[in-house]
């Protein structure tokens, strides 16, 4: 069993110290007790072994000394020299009774007896031959004989002399219990005589009970020479000593009754040592609680702070090393409390605007009901990079942070308004449905219309608004924003205000990541195909030109749109292996139809990563050499972004690029943040108006604005300007009325594979306007 | 003087009587040691002729006996002088002459006349370890080895005689063998187990008695 709890472990080791020592203690001295009790039990039986045989010595004595004394009285010799027989029993029994012998006899020197108080008849002989033969021998004998009746008798057997030999006298006393009681009580120890004949054991005498000599009898017989006897449940030390040649005496002593005072002394020791054990283990606990209970004071706090919950302070504590611990815990809490606070405002505040940023937005999302509908509205400065490029960024950010602190008055909670990113600002709206959010936005577009004031420069704001409502727009927050996002371009086209995302197409699926690793083997494997998408020169009403479009045939996916797949090609470098292949394809199918009699200028798109490749230059050169080609037949289109990533080195490079005489052109004009003066030293040719401004040209007269202004100002630059993404007659004509050069888009062909364009060459219709004649070209 | 010296001299004496024998006897133990106190007796075997009482004493000194054994013919009175300044009791259990006689001190005491032949054994009742013997024969001719166990005796008329050997601690009697007494002198050599006479405890005197 582990102890996980500090109170629990100190309880258990205090109290296993504790116990482990009175353990001990207790087996010491049950130990010593042992050893004090087996010493004190030999001491005892030894002295009480010397005190019986003296006593049995002494006695012996004493019955010589009473049977001499007998043997010298007068009268008794005269009896026995005289053959008085009645006399001779009368002082036997006379003595006898004096002494307490039970048993005595008179015998003629040679051993027939003469008297005896036992009984009278026949004379016979004294019926100890080796008692006689002792006493003969040595003057007297003492022993310890059987008679016949069974009993044991301490003999003594003395001469009358008179002054020679005339008789011997024997006494007999009984070796019976009141013997045994009595050395018993001299000798402190229990005495019983045993008799050992034919493998039977018998007690004879005892100062035990009675049926304490059937047990003693039977342990003896089981243990003849045991010094250790239990019987009748109790243990005795038994020392044996001979009594006679046929007799045994057993001297013992109750072990039980001697360590009786031990064991008293030990359960009191015991009970003392539980009862201390007790006082200890209560002691311990509360003493453990004392120390835990602080403690755990403290890892509840932790845990409150390791939950984010800095609110409560730490409890006050005794002023000793826990309280230390908690003061220290408080700063902490102090310290933590505010560190989060900072990386908190860090990590979901936008710095410029003060708003939520990006990740609070996505978070706040996520803790939204998944069963509550809800609203994302993505709102866009309407041309902030022109405000911006007009009045400096220092300026744009002050709007922006304008702008954030007027949102942030409109949106109140539980709205939540976040900068996303540049002018992009998003909200969320609980609980709201189309008709909410529609209110919502016209608020909003309400609110911004009021002008901002800048260093007293008054500055006219408006805002595209694309709304996207959760669930059924989307279920996921990168969804619902994509899309809101679709829907405010949508919103800035039609210069509506707001759209929302269910009026706008859905999305193409994103599968670009899992593209990226196909690329190369889409290469090797040529799957990649040109298309080329036909330049019509509006005033000739002739196709001068194609674009060259990279196409992936993917054997699962189908066609594959470049913008799926270039970006990624553009990040992770493959673009490199790309672009030769793409410019090698491009110049061999333009010579191809150049022998073929159409003289069309191929335009290629480079992107960023090419354009600032230091081998560009010779490798066009190389190119050009190696299919023959005159260089003005090739058109290299560059975006304004890419320029602008490195804009010297771009600048270089096109300098070398155009004196190869190969023709330049910058795409999407008009998306991007190139400078006028910037333009105005790229030595191109042409600049193509970015398709989200031709899209919209007949129905926003403002896009219409900035087309006509830009067509004026690329003619102004010298350059030729072409028109991205016509898709209407309506465009055609409007762009060719406002001296637009060149026009491409579906309105005229959608891009084709090189060998259908001699085909569709031949079917085109050459679109001359009547009314316009041709305008002669620089190129 | 040595004992064979003692010997020549005796056998020099009866050598002048020239018409009584004489018996030198040596009286010897088991182990060829001499033995003291041993009564050599001969008994005529002829029909003899009367025994002639003698005088004899036996005298309590120092709380002894003295002597240890007394040799008389039958009839003979005994006297028993009392020389210790305290009461002796002389008894006698013996079938031979059981008597008892309470002498005080310094107090003359009836005699006692030994009419039987036998042995007697004569005690103390106060003073257990006195002992003394008297062997009752009858005849004349008889004599006590000495401490050399050397028994003379004299003026033995010639003829056949039953030579008697007795001592009081014999462990067994010796059986009487027949012997012719001439003129002249018989020296016989005698053995006889006798157990050794062992001394009984006896009390210091007591100065007061004194």
């Amino acid at each position: 069993m582990a102890f996980h709890s500090l109170q629990h472990r100190i309880v258990v080791v205090f109290v296993g110290l504790l116990l482990l020592v009175m353990t001990l203690v207790l087996l010491l001295v049950r130990h010593s007790d042992e050893r004090i009790v087996a010493a004190e039990m030999e001491r005892g039986l030894d002295a009480g072994s010397v005190v019986f045989t003296r006593l049995v010595e002494h006695n012996s004595a004493a019955l010589e000394s009473a049977a001499a004394l007998l043997a010298a009285d007068f009268g008794f010799r005269e009896a026995i020299a005289t053959l008085d027989r009645p006399t001779m029993r009368s002082v036997l029994r006379n003595h006898g009774l004096r002494i307490g012998a039970e048993v005595m006899m008179v015998m003629e020197p040679a051993g027939p007896v003469i008297a005896e108080t036992q009984r009278r008849g026949d004379p016979h002989r004294f019926p100890f031959p080796d008692l006689f033969d002792k006493a003969r021998a040595e003057g007297s004998s003492v022993g310890y004989q059987f008679m016949n009746d069974g009993r044991l008798y301490h003999m003594v057997l003395v001469p009358v002399l008179a002054p020679k030999l005339i008789a011997w006298v024997a006494m007999g006393f009984p070796v019976d219990d009141r013997w045994a009681a009595t050395l018993s009580q001299m000798t402190g120890l229990t005495v019983s005589v045993i008799r050992r004949e034919a493998g039977q054991t018998m007690v004879l005498a005892s100062s035990l009970e009675e049926e304490q000599r059937v047990a003693l009898a039977a342990a003896l017989a089981a243990m003849p020479d045991g010094k250790v006897l239990t019987f009748n449940r109790e243990r005795y030390q038994t020392r044996l000593l001979p009594l006679g040649s046929t007799a045994v005496v057993a001297l013992q002593r109750s072990l039980d009754a001697a360590e009786a005072p031990f064991r008293s002394m030990q359960i009191a020791l015991l009970v003392m040592a539980l009862a201390g054990i007790a006082v200890f283990a209560a002691g311990s606990v509360l003493f453990a609680r004392h120390i835990a209970s602080p403690v755990n004071q403290l890892t509840a706090a932790a845990r409150r702070i390791a939950a984010g919950d800095y609110d409560e302070p730490l409890p006050t504590l005794a002023p000793d090393e826990i309280g230390a611990l908690a003061r220290s815990f408080e700063h902490m809490r102090d310290g933590i409390a505010t560190r989060e606070r900072k990386i908190l405002k860090l990590a979901y505040e936008d710095a410029l605007t003060g708003l939520p940023n990006r990740t609070w937005f996505l978070e706040t999302f996520a803790t939204l009901p998944p069963d509550a509908p809800a609203a994302i509205a993505v709102l866009d400065i309407d041309r902030f990079a022109l405000i911006n490029n007009a009045l400096g960024h220092p300026v744009g950010d002050r709007l922006l942070a304008e702008v954030g602190a007027r949102l942030a008055r409109v949106v109140t909670a539980p709205a939540l308004v976040a900068r996303l990113w540049g002018d992009e600002f998003a909200f969320l709206l609980r609980d709201a449905d189309q008709a909410t959010a529609r209110a919502f936005a016209e608020t909003l577009l309400a609110a911004l219309h009021a002008p901002i004031s800048l260093d007293d420069q008054r500055v006219d704001v408006e805002g595209s608004l694309g709304i996207a409502l959760f669930p059924a727009d989307g279920r996921d927050a990168t969804t619902l924003l994509r899309r809101a996002e679709l829907a405010m371009s949508r919103a800035k086209c039609t210069h509506a205000g707001y759209a929302f995302a269910a009026e706008v197409n859905g999305e193409p699926p994103h599968e670009q990541l899992s593209l990226i690793g196909e690329m190369r083997a889409a290469l090797a494997g040529q799957e990649f195909v040109i298309h080329y998408q036909p330049k019509l020169h509006l005033p000739s009403g002739r196709i001068v030109g194609v674009e060259a479009l990279l196409r992936w045939q993917h054997p699962q996916r189908g066609l594959v749109a470049p913008a799926n797949f270039i970006p990624f090609a553009e990040q992770t470098g493959f673009i490199r292996e790309i672009t030769p292949w793409l410019l090698e394809r491009v110049a061999e199918q333009t010579a191809l139809w150049h022998g073929r009699g159409l003289s069309l200028v191929a335009s290629v798109n480079l992107s960023a990563h090419d354009l600032l490749n230091p081998q560009l230059p010779e490798h066009m050169r190389l190119l050009l050499g190696a299919h023959a080609l005159p260089p003005d037949s090739l058109c290299l289109e560059i975006t304004e972004s890419a320029l602008m990533e490195d804009p010297d080195l771009a600048l270089h490079h096109l300098s070398q690029l155009a004196a190869l005489g190969l023709k330049l052109s910058i795409d999407d004009y008009g998306a991007g943040q190139a400078s006028l003066a910037y333009l105005k030293l790229l030595p191109v040719h042409e600049i193509k108006i970015d398709r989200s401004f031709i899209s919209c040209v007949t129905v926003s007269p403002k896009d219409a604005a900035i087309v006509q202004s830009t067509i004026q100002l690329g003619h102004a630059l010298g350059l030729s300007v072409v028109a991205e993404g016509t898709e209407h007659a309506a465009d055609l004509a409007w762009l060719r009325q406002r001296g637009c050069d060149i026009a491409q888009g579906y309105g005229i062909a959608r891009p084709m594979p090189a060998q259908d364009l001699p085909a569709w060459l031949g079917k085109y219709t050459p679109d001359i306007p009547a009314a316009n004649p041709p305008r002669l070209l620089r190129t | 003087m040595s004992a064979r010296a003692v010997v020549t001299a005796i056998l020099l004496g009866a050598c002048l009587q020239a018409t009584a024998g004489t018996l030198v006897a040596h009286v010897v133990g088991k182990d060829g040691m001499p033995v003291e106190d041993a009564a050599v007796v001969l008994e005529p075997l002829a029909g003899g002729a009367g025994v002639r009482p003698v005088k004899a004493e036996i005298a309590q000194q120092d709380r002894e006996y003295m002597p240890y054994l007394t040799i008389v013919p039958r009839g003979t009175v005994v006297e028993f002088p009392n020389r210790d300044p305290f009461k002796h009791h002389v008894y006698s259990f013996s079938p031979a002459k059981v008597f008892e006689i309470k002498l005080y001190a310094g107090k003359a005491a009836q005699p006692v006349v030994f009419d039987q032949t036998g042995e007697v054994a004569l005690g103390c009742n106060v003073h257990d370890w006195m002992e003394a013997y008297v062997l009752v024969v009858n005849s004349n001719h008889y004599a006590k080895s000495g401490t050399d166990g050397h028994a003379m005796i004299g003026a033995v008329p010639p003829g056949r005689y039953s030579l008697r050997l007795w001592h009081p601690r014999q462990r067994a009697e010796a059986p009487a063998q027949d012997i012719e007494i001439g003129a002249d002198t018989r020296a016989l050599q005698l053995v006889l187990d006798v157990a050794p006479r062992v001394a009984r405890p006896k009390p210091p005197p007591d100065a007061e008695d004194y």
